[in-house]
C-alpha cells in the first residue's frame, strides 16, 4: 500500500513538473503576443467609435463597467490599431534564465527562485487551481515602471461626476525604486545593502495644493510577501514622519477615490487575496501613443513642452485615449480579511506587458462601486528619454466612484530615468529632509 | 561673536528675505524669479470667549518660498524662507477686556472666583511697560511686551516676521553618504508627540498665540542654528541611518507665556510675575536674568535615528537653557525691590523615542522619553529647587473604518499618555511627584476629506482639568478652507498652601502656587470659546 501511494505521489510529481516547465516557446508567446497577427473582431476596425448606438455589438470586447458607462452615453471609444508594447529585452531575458527555478510555496504569497523576470511566463490553465496566484506574481514581479522611474510631476483632480465641477487638484512627485528584481539600471539583479530585504519602495509628495504641501508617502514592501508593508507618513504642517497603520492603506487616500492599495491597479500583498484566474480573452484596453493623443495643453506646461492627457466624457472623468483589441487574463482578487472595504476585485491584465489597464471594484453587496482606468502608453511616443526604454507607461488614470458618481483622474510625466529615484530618496530619513 | 552678530544676522536675514522677493516679483532676472517657489495664505481667525466677548480676531498673511541654487560640488543646494505678518485685532475690538486698560479684580480673576487669600498680591499690571515703568524695568526683556508687540507679535527686535530662512545643502560622501549642512533660522523638531513637548524642545515656543492648542510648527520660535545631518542610509543591521548635531547659536530666547492682558496668557503666569503686594509692596519679579551672547551659553545636542526592521528609534541628546521661568526667592517683603528674580537654568537632556507597527493590531505604538538633569521647579519655602525629570509619552494610533458613521474612509484614532515624574520631589512643590495627561484624537473624513470632523480631548490628571476641543473643516476648494470649533475646559479647581498665606493651615489657596498644579488646562477653565477661522490658500 505505502509502495503504491509512493509510486502515485512520484508520477504526479512528475507530471506537474513536467506541466510547470516554461519554454522558449512560452517565452515567444508571453512577450511577442503579435508578433505575426493581431487580434481582430468582427466589425472593429481602428478609426472607429464605439457609442451608445452600436455598443450592444462589441459587448464581448469590453468590461462590465465600461459596457454600463458606453450604453449610458456617459462617454464613448476610439479604437486604436493593436500595437506591440515590447518589454525590455533585459527583463525578458531574466525570465529565460530563471523562469524554471520559479515554484510556488505551499502558502498564497510563498514562491521560490524568483530572482528577476516574469516568475511564470507560461500560459495559464484553468485546470490550475493556482494560476491566478501566478498571474499576480507576474503582475508584482512585472517590468511595471521598470527598475525605477519617476512622475515628475503628477496631477490628480477630484471631480463631481454630475455637473463635472473639479472640486480639488493635487500635484506630486512619484518615485518607484526596485531593490531586488532588477534587470535593466545598474546593479542587477539587486541593490545591497539591503539588511530587511526590500522588494520594492514608492515615494511620493505632495507640492499642491498648499493645506496638504510636503505631505510625502514611503511605502516599503518586503520580498517576504508574509510581511505587512512599512509605510511612513510625513504631514507637512507637523514636520514630523508617523508609521501608518494599514488601515490607512485601504482609505480614500487624501480624500481621493483611490486607496494606496489601489495604485498600479494593485498595490497590495500576494497574500492578502484570493487570487482565481477567470480565463483569457481579448479586450479593448486603453494602450496607445501619447504623442497621437489630444493634450491638455491647461494643467502642465514645462520647458520640454510636454502636455498630459486630456480628459473629457460625463464629468470629465474619461481619458481621451484609443483603445486597442488585446489579449487579456481576467483575475479575480478577493480581499480574505473580512473588514475589507470591498469584496472584490475584477482586474483584466494586458497579458503582453502584465500591466493592469483595467479595474472593476465591487463593494461588500457584490455591486460594482468603481471602476479604474489606467492609460498605458508606449514609450517610443512618449518624452524622448523614455524611447527604448521597454516599459509600458502608466499615462493616464480614471477611477470612478460609480455609487458616489465621483472621480479622480490622473495626469502623469513619467519618466525613466535612474537619476531621478537614488536609493537615498527611499529612506525614511528622505522624508524629514525632503519635507523640511 | 555677540549679541551684535545675532543681530546683524537677523539683519542680513531679513535683507536675503527681502531680495528673494524682490527677484520673485520681477525686479531681477526672469530666469532666476522662475526658479523660486512661493506658497502662502491670509487668514483671519476670529474667537469668541464665554462671558468675555471676541478674544480674538488675528490676520495672518504668511508666504513660503524654496530657491534652488546651482553649487559645484555640493548637491540640493536651496534657500528656503517663511515670511508672516500678524494683526491681532482684538486690542482694539475689545480693549476692555484685552490689552494695556484691561483691569482685573483680583489676580486670578479669569481661572478662579474671588479668593480672600488673593489679599495678598494685587492683581498682574496688564501690559506693564504701558503702566508701569519700574515694573517693566523689572521685567527687561521678558514678559514686557508693549499693546502693539501683542497687536503685531511678528515685527519685534528678533524680526519675527522671519519666520524661517537658511540655506541647505548636501555633499556626496567618497563612502556614498551624504552629508547635509542647513544654516539658518529654523526649526529643528525631535520627537513624536502630539500637542505636549518631551522630546520636542529645541526651539521655545509662543503659547500667547493660543495657549498650547495651536500647531506647534506656528508657534515654535525659530532659531538661528547650524544643524549637519550625516545620512548613512542602510548598511548591513539598519534599513536607515543618520547621525545629526546641531547647535542653536542664537541668543537664549524663553518660551513665550503671554503678557498680562493677553488673551491666552498659559498658567495666568504673566499676570503673576506682573503682581505685587497689596499696598504698594514689592514687586513679584525683582529681575529676568538675561543671559548674554556667548559660546559658553550657545545650546547643543546631537541625534542618531534609523530604522531596524519594523521599528524606527532615535538617541537624542541636548545642552539647552529651561525655557520655562525659575523663581529664585530673594528674602522677604520689605527686603528687596522685588521678591524674586527669574532665571533660565542649564539643562541636560538625554532620551529617545521609538514607534513600532504591531501587525497583529495593525496599529502604531509610539515612545518618547526623556531624561534631565537641571531644571528647576517651583515650591513653595525656597521658590524653586532644581531637580531630574523624566518625561515620556506611550502613544496608540489606529485608523478604524466603521461604516455606521456614512463614510468608508477610515478614521483615525490617535491616543497618548503624557507622564511626568519629579525625582527629587518636595511636599511644598505644587507639582506633583508623579502627573498624567492623556489625550484622545478622534478625526473623521467625508466628501473626500473635504469635510472633516474631529474631537481632541484632554484630561489632567492633578488638575482634575479637561479640555475638549471640537471641530470641524470644510474645504470649499483648493483655496478656500473654513474651520469652525469649540474649545472648552473643565475642572483646574485645585488649591495648594502658601505659607505667605497661613500655608496648609489655611487649607491652601489658589494664589499664587495652584496656578502650577492646576496647569495650562486648570488655569484656563474660563475660557470657553467658539472658534472660526477663514483661510485663503495660493
Amino acid at each position: 500500500m505505502f509502495k503504491k501511494t509512493f509510486i502515485s505521489l512520484a508520477l504526479t510529481t512528475a507530471v506537474s513538473a513536467s506541466a510547470m516547465a516554461a519554454t522558449e516557446q512560452d517565452v515567444q508567446n508571453a512577450f511577442h503576443p503579435y508578433k505575426n497577427d493581431v487580434p481582430a473582431y468582427q466589425g472593429l476596425s481602428a478609426g472607429m467609435a464605439i457609442n451608445q448606438d452600436n455598443v450592444d455589438q462589441f459587448k464581448e470586447i469590453i468590461d462590465p463597467a465600461m459596457y454600463d458607462f458606453i450604453k449610458a452615453g456617459d462617454t464613448e471609444i476610439k479604437v486604436g490599431e493593436t500595437t506591440s508594447f515590447d518589454l525590455n529585452n533585459s527583463y525578458v531575458e531574466a525570465t529565460r534564465k530563471y523562469m524554471n527555478d520559479v515554484s510556488l510555496g505551499d502558502n498564497v504569497g510563498e514562491i521560490h527562485g524568483s530572482v528577476a523576470g516574469r516568475p511564470f511566463p507560461q500560459e495559464p490553465s484553468m485546470d490550475d487551481p493556482r494560476a491566478g496566484e501566478k498571474l499576480a506574481w507576474n503582475f508584482k514581479y512585472g517590468y511595471n515602471w521598470g527598475d525605477s522611474a519617476a512622475i515628475w510631476p503628477f496631477y490628480w483632480t477630484f471631480r463631481d461626476m454630475n455637473s463635472g465641477k473639479a472640486e480639488r487638484t493635487l500635484k506630486f512627485n512619484f518615485n518607484f525604486l526596485n531593490f531586488t528584481h532588477r534587470t535593466q539600471q545598474t546593479p542587477v539583479p539587486a541593490i545591497t545593502p539591503n539588511p530587511s530585504n526590500l522588494f520594492r519602495a514608492t515615494y511620493l509628495q505632495v507640492l499642491e495644493p498648499f493645506d496638504v504641501k510636503n505631505t510625502q508617502l514611503l511605502i516599503q514592501r518586503f520580498e517576504d510577501d508574509l510581511k505587512r508593508d512599512n509605510a511612513y507618513l510625513y504631514l507637512g504642517f507637523q514636520r514630523r514622519v508617523r508609521r501608518l497603520s494599514t488601515g490607512q492603506v485601504t482609505d480614500a487616500f487624501l480624500g481621493s477615490d483611490i486607496m494606496i492599495e489601489d495604485f498600479e491597479g494593485y498595490n497590495g500583498r500576494i497574500s492578502d487575496n484570493k487570487w482565481t484566474y477567470k480565463g483569457t480573452r481579448n479586450m479593448l484596453l486603453p494602450m496607445y501613443n501619447h504623442n497621437d493623443m489630444p493634450l491638455d495643453a491647461d494643467i502642465h506646461q514645462d520647458e520640454d513642452g510636454y502636455q498630459m492627457i486630456s480628459f473629457g466624457g460625463k464629468g470629465n472623468c474619461f481619458q481621451n485615449v484609443t483603445w486597442q483589441l488585446r489579449k487579456v487574463y481576467q483575475l479575480e482578487g478577493e480581499p480574505l480579511d473580512p473588514n475589507h472595504p470591498i469584496s472584490k476585485r475584477q482586474h483584466f491584465i494586458d497579458a503582453q506587458t502584465f500591466t493592469i489597464p483595467r479595474t472593476v471594484t465591487y463593494d461588500r453587496n457584490g455591486s460594482i462601486w468603481k471602476t479604474f482606468s489606467i492609460g498605458q502608453a508606449h514609450p517610443d511616443h512618449h518624452l524622448p528619454q523614455n524611447k527604448g526604454s521597454g516599459v509600458s507607461i502608466d499615462d493616464s488614470f480614471s477611477m470612478i466612484d460609480m455609487q458616489a458618481q465621483h472621480c479622480t483622474t490622473g495626469q502623469f510625466k513619467g519618466i525613466i530615468d535612474p537619476e531621478l529615484t537614488p536609493e537615498s530618496k527611499m529612506t525614511v530619513q528622505n522624508l524629514r529632509a525632503s519635507g523640511k | 561673536m555677540s549679541k551684535t552678530i545675532i543681530m546683524t544676522m537677523n539683519r542680513v536675514a531679513a535683507g536675503v528675505a527681502m531680495g528673494v522677493t524682490a527677484m520673485s516679483l520681477g525686479l531681477s532676472t526672469t530666469a532666476v524669479a522662475a526658479d523660486t517657489e512661493w506658497a502662502g495664505f491670509v487668514e483671519n481667525a476670529t474667537y469668541v470667549r464665554d462671558g468675555v466677548g471676541l478674544s480674538k480676531f488675528r490676520n495672518t498673511a504668511q508666504a513660503e518660498f524654496s530657491k534652488q541654487l546651482e553649487s559645484d560640488g555640493w548637491d540640493n543646494v536651496s534657500i528656503n524662507g517663511t515670511l508672516r505678518a500678524t494683526y491681532d485685532g482684538v486690542y482694539d475690538l475689545n480693549s476692555d477686556e484685552f490689552g494695556k486698560d484691561a483691569q482685573a479684580g483680583y489676580l486670578g480673576e479669569n481661572w478662579h472666583g474671588q479668593d480672600t487669600s488673593t489679599a495678598i498680591l494685587a492683581p498682574g499690571t496688564p501690559f506693564p511697560c504701558e503702566n508701569d515703568p519700574a515694573l517693566c524695568k523689572n521685567l527687561d526683556g521678558y514678559m514686557d511686551q508693549s499693546e502693539d508687540d501683542a497687536r503685531y507679535p511678528d515685527f519685534n527686535d528678533q524680526l519675527d516676521f522671519i519666520r524661517e530662512l537658511y540655506i541647505s545643502a548636501d555633499k556626496q560622501l567618497e563612502s556614498g553618504t551624504v552629508l547635509n549642512l542647513s544654516f539658518g533660522k529654523q526649526q529643528v523638531v525631535w520627537g513624536k508627540t502630539d500637542l505636549f513637548r518631551v522630546l520636542d524642545v529645541i526651539n521655545p515656543v509662543d503659547y500667547s498665540r493660543h495657549n498650547i492648542y495651536d500647531e506647534l510648527e506656528d508657534i515654535r520660535i525659530p532659531q538661528w542654528m547650524l544643524t549637519a545631518e550625516w545620512r548613512m542610509g542602510p548598511d548591513k543591521v539598519f534599513d536607515d541611518s543618520n547621525f545629526s548635531l546641531v547647535w542653536n547659536i542664537d541668543k537664549f530666547r524663553p518660551s513665550n507665556l503671554g503678557t498680562c492682558g493677553q488673551p491666552y496668557a498659559i498658567l495666568d503666569a504673566g499676570c503673576f510675575f506682573a503682581s505685587r503686594i497689596n499696598g504698594g509692596g514689592p514687586y513679584v519679579i525683582n529681575d529676568v536674568v538675561d543671559y548674554d551672547w556667548s559660546l559658553r551659553n550657545s545650546q547643543f545636542g546631537a541625534k542618531w535615528e534609523g530604522v531596524y526592521g519594523d521599528t524606527t528609534f532615535s538617541l537624542n541628546a541636548l545642552h539647552y537653557r529651561q525655557q520655562l521661568p525659575s523663581i529664585h526667592f530673594l528674602g522677604g517683603p520689605g527686603n528687596n525691590f522685588g521678591l524674586f528674580d527669574i532665571h533660565f537654568p542649564e539643562v541636560n537632556l538625554l532620551g529617545g523615542s521609538i514607534d513600532y507597527y504591531s501587525m497583529d493590531q495593525d496599529a502604531v505604538w509610539r515612545l518618547e522619553m526623556a531624561y534631565t538633569e537641571g531644571e528647576e521647579l517651583a515650591r513653595d519655602t525656597d521658590g524653586y529647587k532644581k531637580t531630574d525629570m523624566l518625561r515620556y509619552v506611550i502613544g496608540f494610533d489606529k485608523n478604524i473604518i466603521i461604516p455606521e458613521l456614512g463614510t468608508s474612509s477610515a478614521f483615525l484614532l490617535s491616543t497618548q499618555l503624557f507622564g511626568e515624574h519629579i525625582l527629587d520631589h518636595e511636599r511644598d512643590m505644587p507639582n506633583k511627584k508623579d502627573n498624567w495627561i492623556a489625550t484622545l484624537l478622534f478625526k473623521g473624513f467625508y466628501m473626500n476629506n473635504r469635510l472633516s470632523p474631529q474631537i481632541i480631548i484632554a484630561h489632567d490628571f492633578a488638575a482634575e482639568a479637561t479640555a475638549i476641543a471640537p471641530s470641524i473643516d470644510y474645504l470649499i476648494n483648493d483655496n478656500w478652507k473654513v474651520n469652525a470649533a469649540f474649545n472648552i475646559k473643565e475642572g483646574g479647581n485645585k488649591a495648594f498652601p502658601w505659607s505667605a498665606a497661613g500655608g496648609a493651615a489655611a487649607g491652601g489657596q489658589t494664589e499664587p502656587l495652584a496656578r502650577f498644579l492646576n496647569g495650562p488646562i486648570g488655569v484656563a477653565n474660563q475660557e470657553d470659546e467658539f472658534q472660526l477661522t477663514v483661510r485663503y490658500s495660493f
